[in-house]
């Protein structure tokens, strides 16, 4: 009977997606809306659940100040070229990975993921010393006399903290660009030959507009969380390379004001929200994904 | 060129391989995640019990049960490092029994915003400048001293700065000082004032402690401000004054190791600095000097609170009693290189490197001691903010 069949679909769906949905809702959707509602209280006097009122007190204070702004521009502005400059160095290696590796692929995969073997705070660490002073290119220009005194301005600056990021984010910005990339049907480049296009036409004409979901994929992934990122700055980025994350983060583990500290990430939230809804405006999403 | 079969073959391995690094790379990220927002102890305490092995019953016919029979659990929220059983050896020694499990907090305000949220810590680890909040929210009790055997070895003065509206809230337990510490190479001619840090002469080798309202301590020495009273417009001069030195600082520490690894490695010539790093980098050989500014050292000290409502607190009591004995003591001295509130701890040290970093020759030093004043929760607030706009100047 159909109605039967239809009603199993609509049991395996919520089966498979209840548990996720339970979990994205007491992790990720309450701690959100409590953000929210503690980012309209006025202070942290009394216990957490007694009655308050609602005041946009903190939106008044912050917004105010014209250098968190200048923050969150700077930051959004760091955040573009990481992506930017992850994607350009990234598409290669998934064009090589899903055309030119042929059986090798899965072995040079594992090669791109092995840095995740270990954790985050350790790779952005290794960049310290790689940078310092006393780090791997200072000591290697020393010995080979290039320099006499190190160089100091590889470490504590925003290039540094834009460098480290880049390199954290290749791998994850190779994934969905290989995967839109193996989806490309490869009798297009065959009907493409057959017709007489070039290899370069047939990138401009096949492959580059057949990966670009994959490229903006690959773009807000990156894009988005670095907007907010405050570990790698506090470790490379020295006394100028704070960025919005970095605001937000004192006013939580400093201050103790988690009101201020959430009308903070709520506008930082609203602004990347704003900037994601623009750009999916500027772009025709539907045109590309047809 | 490769038939379209094989081809196929290799595009749905990949696939196949890429979901599997995505799996890899989701677990991985989840790991890392939870590492870096729990920070690990230096190392477990021996004999420490998971954390669920609160709920004993209260022990209050403790008095008539010899001590090494005692039974029970404590839970204490303290600072990385402190979990380690060198500094409660005392304890450890005396209720070999009792079960002491730690939770570990990364800051004064990730301590005090743990006890705000309902944290079942029985005794917890604050600094001076953060008191008064705890006794505002009560979130502390006050201390039955006469339970404590060891509490006459306490100095007068040490007593008193645990003392918020006039009781008795506090234990003060480890000390220690703020101030300039420099390389003696790279400054042959020495510094004099906490002025040091806004030097332009010692651009890009300078390195202020991440916070805001040690900043404002800072100027406020400076400037002779009143630090418990500082006006609008000296926050904004304070504000204006860490702006332009911000060009001159290499970066803000956090942590003690992160100053020790920059001052070891040359990178940071002059910097505020804790006693902790003087005595490590002199225990390392780093030509360092600790100075005793013109306008006064700044001194700080910690302090062990029992919450309010807690079920064991006759044994957190005991704990504390034996968190002031000489062992546990000698091991912070000799260990952390901080102070000991316990004055039999502090007179019997002999060793020349750490009778520098105390000053214990010097019988004036308390005179050139400024003690961090308790911080009002509007200080707080309006100082960190300054601070965030420091950070954030273009």
């Amino acid at each position: 009977l159909p109605d039967q069949s239809m009603l199993d679909r609509r049991g395996t769906f919520w089966i498979l997606a209840l548990p996720p949905m339970i979990f994205l809702g007491i992790f990720f959707l309450t701690p959100l809306l409590l953000m929210a509602v503690f980012s309209l209280r006025p202070d942290l006097n009394g216990s957490l659940f007694q009655a308050w009122t609602p005041t946009l007190g903190q939106y008044g204070k912050v917004i105010g100040v014209s250098s968190y702004w200048h923050l969150l521009g700077l930051s959004a502005l760091m955040a573009l070229v990481v992506a930017v400059v992850a994607i350009v160095l990234s598409f290669p290696v998934a064009y090589f990975l899903a055309f030119r590796a042929g059986k090798r692929a899965g072995f040079y995969l594992v090669l791109l993921l092995i840095p995740f073997w270990t954790s985050y705070l350790l790779r952005v660490m290794a960049w310290k010393f790689m940078l310092g002073s006393e780090g791997v290119i200072n000591s290697f220009l020393a010995f080979t006399g290039v320099i006499n005194q190190p160089l100091t301005a590889l470490l504590y600056n925003r290039t540094a903290v834009v460098v480290t990021l880049i390199y954290v984010w290749i791998p994850f910005s190779t994934l969905p660009i290989l995967a839109a990339l193996q989806r490309i049907d490869l009798a297009l480049f065959e009907a493409a030959a057959d017709l007489g296009a070039g290899r370069f036409q047939q990138f401009l004409r096949i492959t580059l507009p057949l990966s670009l979901p994959g490229v903006l994929a690959a773009f807000f992934m990156v894009f988005i969380p670095t907007v907010g990122e405050y570990v790698t700055p506090l470790l490379v980025g020295g006394s100028s390379g704070n960025m919005y994350g970095n605001i937000i983060q004192d006013f939580f583990t400093q201050a103790a004001n988690w009101s201020v500290g959430s009308a903070l990430s709520m506008i930082m939230l609203s602004a990347t929200l704003i900037l994601v809804f623009v750009a999916t405006r500027l772009i025709n999403f539907r045109s590309l994904l047809e | 060129m490769l038939l379209r079969g094989e081809n196929k073959m290799i595009q749905r391995k990949i696939s196949k391989l890429s979901a599997i690094g995505i799996l890899v790379i989701l677990s991985i990220l989840l790991i890392s995640c939870g590492g870096q927002s729990t920070p690990t102890p230096a190392a477990t305490a021996p004999g420490s019990a998971p954390s669920g092995a609160t709920a004993v019953p209260p022990t209050t016919a403790a008095t008539e049960i010899p001590p090494a029979q005692l039974t029970g659990s404590l839970n204490v929220l303290d600072w990385a490092g402190y979990d380690q059983s060198d500094f409660w050896i005392d304890f450890k020694n005396t209720y070999p029994k009792v079960n002491v499990s730690f939770e570990i907090g990364a800051s004064d305000a990730d301590i005090y915003s743990k006890m705000k949220a309902g944290d079942q810590a029985d005794i917890f680890h604050p600094y001076t400048g953060w008191l008064q909040f705890y006794v505002d929210n009560g979130l502390v009790q006050e201390i039955d001293t006469s339970k404590l055997t060891n509490w006459n070895k306490v100095s007068d003065s040490l007593k008193k700065l645990g003392q918020v509206n006039g009781k008795q809230y506090f234990i003060p337990w480890d000390w220690g000082y703020s101030s300039i510490l420099y390389r003696t190479d790279k400054i042959p001619g020495g510094v004099t004032s906490w002025n040091a840090l806004m030097d332009p002469k010692f651009k890009g080798h300078i390195s202020m402690w991440d916070d805001g309202p040690g900043a404002v301590t800072v100027s406020a020495y400076i400037h002779g401000y009143n630090e418990t009273n500082i006006s609008a417009d000296q926050l904004t001069a304070i504000k204006q004054e860490w702006i332009a030195q911000r060009s001159l600082n290499l970066f803000y520490w956090s942590g003690e190791p992160e100053l020790i690894q920059g001052m070891q490695s040359g990178d940071v010539w002059v910097a505020y600095a804790w006693q902790g790093t003087y005595a490590q980098l002199l225990s390392k050989g780093v030509p360092v000097a600790y100075i005793t500014p013109t306008e006064g050292r700044n001194s700080w000290v910690g302090m062990y609170g029992i919450r309010k409502g807690s079920p064991n607190t006759d044994l957190a009591l005991k704990f504390l009693d034996q968190k002031l004995g000489v062992a546990t003591g000698n091991n912070v001295v000799n260990e952390f290189f901080y102070g000991d509130s316990n004055q039999d701890v502090m007179n019997g040290i002999t060793d020349a490197t750490l009778k520098k970093a105390f000053s214990i020759n010097d019988p004036t030093i308390l005179q050139h001691t400024n003690f961090t004043p308790n911080l009002t929760a509007a200080q707080r607030d309006a100082w960190t903010a300054m601070w965030t706009e420091v950070k954030a100047a273009p």
